[in-house]
C-alpha cells in the first residue's frame, strides 16, 4: 500500500562510496552534478531528504 | 530549514553540504523557493543513489505507527524538522552521510522509520568530532554546488 515495505528492512549504509561515486544527477537547475566531484576536494555531507515540500 | 541555517557551520568545517530529493529539477527548484534556502538541491527522481546509500523503504507502521508520530513530534518540537509535501516515493526514507575525500563514508544515519531524522545538530557533532583527511581550504569549484 502506497510503495510500503511489507517487511520491515534495515537501512544499510556502506564504509565507502563507490557506488555512489560515479553517478550523476541533476542539480535544481538542470545543471549534471557527478556525485564524485562533490568530495574531490574537500568532505562532504550528503542529506537524503524523505520529500521535498 | 536548520541545515540552511547551519550551512556556515558546515563551511567552517570544512565540508560541502548537498542535499538530494527524489523528484525532478523544477521540484527542487521549487523546494529551494518555498524553503527559502540557497543549498545545492540534486533531483534523484530514480532513487538511485537513495538505493546505493542504503536507505531503506518503510512499513505502513513505520510510517504512521503511534510511536513514530509521536517521536516525529518531538523532533519537531526539539529540532524543528518537519515534514514537507508529498512527492517522489512515499515510503522512500532518507538520512545523511560524511564522505571523505578517499571515498570513505566517515559517519552516516540513514532512517529506520519516519522519525528517525539526523538533525543538522547530529550532522555537525559528527563532522567535528571526525578527523577529516581534507584541509578546510578552498579546491576548484564544481558546477552549481
Amino acid at each position: 500500500m502506497f510503495g510500503t515495505a511489507t517487511e520491515r528492512q534495515h537501512a544499510s549504509p556502506p564504509r565507502r562510496a563507490d557506488e555512489l561515486v560515479d553517478i550523476t544527477l541533476p542539480d535544481h537547475e538542470g545543471r549534471v552534478v557527478r556525485l564524485g566531484d562533490l568530495w574531490r576536494d574537500r568532505p562532504a555531507v550528503l542529506v537524503w531528504l524523505r520529500h521535498y515540500g | 530549514m536548520q541545515l540552511h541555517r547551519d550551512r556556515a557551520s558546515f563551511a567552517e568545517a570544512g565540508a560541502r553540504l548537498v542535499l538530494i530529493g527524489q523528484a525532478t529539477p523544477p521540484h527542487a527548484a521549487h523546494f529551494r523557493r518555498t524553503q527559502g534556502i540557497d543549498l545545492p538541491v540534486l533531483a534523484d527522481a530514480e532513487r538511485l543513489t537513495y538505493k546505493a546509500a542504503g536507505a531503506k523503504v518503510a512499513t505502513m507502521d513505520e510510517l504512521l505507527g503511534p510511536l513514530v508520530v509521536a517521536k516525529g513530534v518531538m523532533a519537531i518540537a526539539k529540532h524543528g524538522v518537519f515534514q514537507g509535501r508529498t512527492i517522489g516515493d512515499f515510503a522512500q526514507l532518507g538520512g545523511a552521510m560524511i564522505i571523505d575525500i578517499d571515498g570513505t563514508i566517515i559517519w552516516s544515519h540513514m532512517s529506520e522509520d519516519a522519525s528517525d531524522i539526523a538533525s543538522a545538530v547530529h550532522i555537525l557533532a559528527a563532522l567535528q568530532s571526525n578527523r577529516l583527511s581534507a584541509p578546510a581550504r578552498p579546491g576548484p569549484a564544481v558546477d552549481g554546488v
